[in-house]
């Protein structure tokens, strides 16, 4: 596991630090995370509050329900943390490190809510970006991302 | 091929979804289109996940109901739409293409919505082939304080409302 980790939002304008080792990755198919994310899960993973630093900016923190706040950039509307108020632990969004390959998910959580297309996401026809986008457009792309780095 | 959340009683095809808060509400008049789930970096990042998950959608055919979103120019031709107030991703937009592609899961029903590829497959994380068989917990289980009595949502219902909050 490591022991320091660092990531933010898409346009840069939050950035953090992790120091202590990850705890506890996973996706979260609730219906709550679905929504949050945009997505079909959330990806997070966890680390001690006090070992989680904004280093640059700071989320904007939206309380999603009486137990819960989740953070995210107001710039660019990256999602960025979870975190239960009664709890010691704080989950960054996977997808915000600039090395999300450094954290497997170990567990899935609210299974509940788990999309049919869920189990299926892995088998779709995949393409690359290079034989989709048409060299002309790639040289246009001029990405204005934070780059995966401090 | 395409499935559809909704329809009227005069057949046509339709659908809803918003963010997270329900400050910012969309409707659909007309049939969902292509489908699929984007793995680039730029995807992972607006979205903090492995990707997006995304349906074309003219936009002829697509109002925002409720409030407007904040957008993000995440490159030069690409604005990336997101609820200021709550964060949920919500759209992708091409300069001058006729379609809007919308985040899957702010639709009030996702299962309206027929995947056909997966893209950016070149930025794919190594762990996401294997998800499905992951270790399993239901909310409750993996919450104690969600089953008790302290726990009250605050997210928007998966329907238009009138008044909300």
């Amino acid at each position: 596991m490591t022991t320091h980790a660092t990531g933010g939002c898409q346009c840069g304008a939050v950035r953090y630090r992790i120091d202590g080792p990850f705890n506890n990755p996973h996706i979260c198919h609730c219906r709550m995370c679905q929504k949050a994310f945009g997505n079909y899960f959330a990806a997070l993973v966890g680390s001690l509050k006090e070992n989680l630093h904004w280093t640059k900016g700071q989320p904007s923190f939206f309380r999603s329900s009486s137990i819960v706040q989740r953070g995210f950039c107001r710039d660019c509307g990256t999602p960025l943390s979870f975190a239960y108020d009664h709890s010691k632990h704080i989950a960054v969004s996977i997808g915000s490190l600039d090395d999300p390959s450094a954290v497997t998910p170990e567990r899935q959580y609210g299974v509940e809510s788990r999309l049919p297309a869920f189990a299926h996401l892995h088998e779709l026809e995949g393409s690359r970006t290079e034989d989709d986008v048409p060299p002309e457009m790639m040289a246009k792309l001029r990405s204005r991302q934070q780059p995966d780095r401090d | 091929m395409v499935k559809n959340a909704l329809m009227d009683k005069s057949g046509t095809h339709g659908a809803s979804g918003g963010c997270q808060c329900g400050a910012i509400r969309y409707r659909i008049d007309g049939p969902l289109g292509r489908a699929s789930i984007c793995h680039c970096r730029m995807c992972q990042k607006a979205f903090g996940n492995f990707g997006a998950p995304l349906v074309g959608v003219p936009r002829a055919n697509f109002a925002w109901t409720r409030g407007a979103p904040a957008t993000f120019r995440s490159s030069a031709p690409v604005a990336r739409g997101f609820c200021r107030d709550c964060g949920t991703p919500l759209f992708m937009q091409e300069d001058g293409d006729a379609n809007i592609e919308l985040a899957i899961a702010t639709l009030d029903d996702p299962n309206a919505v027929e995947l056909v590829a997966q893209v950016g497959v070149e930025s794919k994380l190594a762990w996401f082939d294997g998800m499905a068989h992951l270790p399993r917990e239901t909310t409750n289980e993996n919450n104690p304080a969600a089953a008790g009595g302290r726990y009250r949502t605050l997210q928007h219902p998966d329907h238009d409302t009138e008044h909300w909050p």
